[in-house]
């Protein structure tokens, strides 16, 4: 059996305390694993993520990293602390909240400067990812300044510089144009091809075949409601629609308009 | 309806935009090469330190004046737009220090010997050497604490700076709160301008300044609520890459001979300082 690294067992979170989150979550992430969370938008897929990356905590149920129980109180001791945060890192939806410091570089070396890396090593870290994303020309620019393809690959190169084990993705290629989705999809199936183990959160179908092997269906009462192979429930086009993530698309072929649901598999028509 | 006096509301989000601009401004001069950007950050933070506790032990005008002098010539080596200092040293405290100190020229409030006199209202009005004298000690001593709190943080960057403030001890709950602040401010201002945009493709320009407070009055609540989830997302962001409180600069930090000459350089001059005040 592979190596767990992440359990959570009937995990129970919501907001303010009256608003629920996550309901009854079971979610094993093993090393090496490509998994991908989909599900509408609200249904609590950025929340588990969060809670992954032990940023917030479960209400009820029982959360385990790396052989620990987690709770606030370990997650905030500096052994452990150091060790998830050298093992899990997470990239935002938001790259705006993640890109903090005054210059790309600093923001890239953020990480493993504070989790004690030498600043040489630091320094090679950086060129080298910078080379690897294609940001070198970027370094020196304040993250403000950047269009939002640029800001989601430096933020990326943030969370790589801490050379995880883990790998978190909160909606990586939302709003960016082809080109820069296709650099980022390289990026994160390069990484798994170095034996990390990839999360990803989305609600794009175009990508999840490629970015993982295992699903997780999230409903909107905040529950997961189906674990499979990708192929298998990409394939289930009425329980996609069912869970909002495909649509009736209706387009025209020269004259005749005609509908059919909006998957992308190998079904669509001539 | 005429709207010309009342965009109240462009007017804040453009003071707001000019305060980011400023913010970025400094980052680059902090970034040029010149004089105080060369020297080791504590090394410079205690010299400027020493430098303010010379000016407020210096009694004569004539010298404060001349660390004045020092500190624009410093703002010149280091590689500084002078008319920025110069606006960014002005504005507020020194303008309304000379406010606060304009009454102490008077015979009224500092009695001693006549330089001028007039009438106001048929009151006889004297200015005073002695009231001259303590005015302008005042005025010269804000003015040069100004500048030379000015000069370091433009010439330093916020993240050494805050180091530094962990190297000399300071709680890390303070420092970890400015560090927040620094960084949140960006992204609140940010909301704030599409927020602005949002009800301007709503609403339009033709706003009444009764509306347009209305407006603000609604925004504020809205703002504070979305502030709070912002500092919470980029607080999140911070920790999930190992922060705890202490400052990391991938900047080297290293004592030059240069620095040790500095600091000796302003230490004599603090001695001085104290030796013409005895």
């Amino acid at each position: 059996m592979a190596d767990t690294l992440i359990e959570l067992k009937q995990v129970y979170y919501s907001y303010l305390g009256k608003i629920p989150a996550l309901q009854g979550i079971d979610f094993t992430v093993t090393a090496g694993s490509k998994i991908a969370i989909m599900g509408a938008n609200g249904t609590g897929k950025s929340t588990l993520l969060m809670m992954l990356d032990a940023l917030i905590f479960p209400d009820r149920g029982t959360m385990r990293a790396f052989g620990y129980a987690v709770d606030e109180e370990q997650a905030n001791e500096s052994v452990f602390s150091l060790l998830f945060r050298s093992s899990v890192g997470f990239v935002f939806q938001n790259p705006d909240v993640q890109l903090f410091c005054p210059t790309v570089k600093e923001d890239i070396a953020f990480g493993p400067l504070h989790l004690g890396c030498a600043s040489g090593d630091v320094r090679q870290r950086v060129a080298d990812l910078a080379e690897l994303l294609r940001i070198r020309h970027l370094l020196d620019r304040m993250p403000h300044q950047l269009s939002i393809g640029e800001k989601k690959k430096v933020a990326i190169a943030s969370v790589l510089a801490i050379r995880p084990q883990i790998l978190l993705l909160d909606e990586p290629t939302a709003g960016l144009d082809p080109q820069t989705t296709r650099d980022i999809i390289d990026i994160l199936l390069e990484q798994h091809e170095q034996g990390k183990t990839i999360i990803t959160a989305t609600h794009d179908t175009h990508i999840v075949e490629e970015i993982a092997d295992t699903v997780h269906i999230f409903s909107t009462d905040k529950k997961i409601v189906r674990s499979a192979p990708v192929g298998e429930v990409l394939a289930d086009s009425v329980f996609l629609q069912e869970h909002n993530l495909i649509h009736i698309h209706r387009h025209r072929h020269k004259d005749i308009i005609h509908s059919h649901p909006h998957a992308h598999g190998t079904e669509h028509h001539q | 309806m005429r709207i010309d006096n009342n965009r109240f509301i462009e007017r804040s989000i453009i003071g707001a935009l000019g305060f980011i601009q400023q913010s970025l401004f400094a980052e680059e001069y902090a970034s040029r090469a010149g004089f105080l950007q060369a020297r080791e950050i504590r090394i410079k933070v205690v010299s400027f330190i020493v430098s303010l506790i010379a000016v407020m032990v210096t009694k004569s005008l004539a010298l404060l004046c001349g660390i004045y002098v020092f500190v624009l010539f410093l703002a010149l080596v280091s590689s500084l737009d002078i008319l920025f200092f110069l606006k960014r040293t002005w504005l507020f405290i020194p303008f309304f220090a000379l406010c606060v100190a304009v009454p102490a020229i008077f015979s009224f409030v500092t009695p001693g010997d006549t330089l001028a006199g007039f009438k106001l209202f048929s009151i006889p009005l004297g200015i005073t050497r002695q009231g001259v004298f303590s005015a302008g000690i005042f005025f010269m001593r804000v003015l040069t604490s100004v500048s030379l709190s000015v000069l370091l943080v433009l010439t330093s960057r916020h993240t050494a700076l805050l180091g530094v403030l962990r190297s000399f001890r300071v709680p890390r709950i303070f420092v970890l709160t400015i560090a927040m602040c620094h960084r949140y401010i960006y992204l609140l201002i940010d909301t704030l301008l599409h927020t602005h945009r949002a009800v301007k493709s709503r609403a339009g320009s033709a706003l009444s300044l009764e509306k347009g407070q209305r407006m603000v009055t609604w925004n504020i609540a809205a703002l504070w609520q979305r502030s709070y989830s912002l500092h919470y997302q980029v607080f999140a962001a911070m920790v999930s890459r190992g922060y705890t409180g202490d400052v990391h600069s991938i900047e080297e930090s290293r004592v030059t001979g240069k620095d040790v000459l500095w600091l000796a350089f302003v230490v004599f001059f603090l001695v001085e300082c104290l030796w013409q005040t005895r």
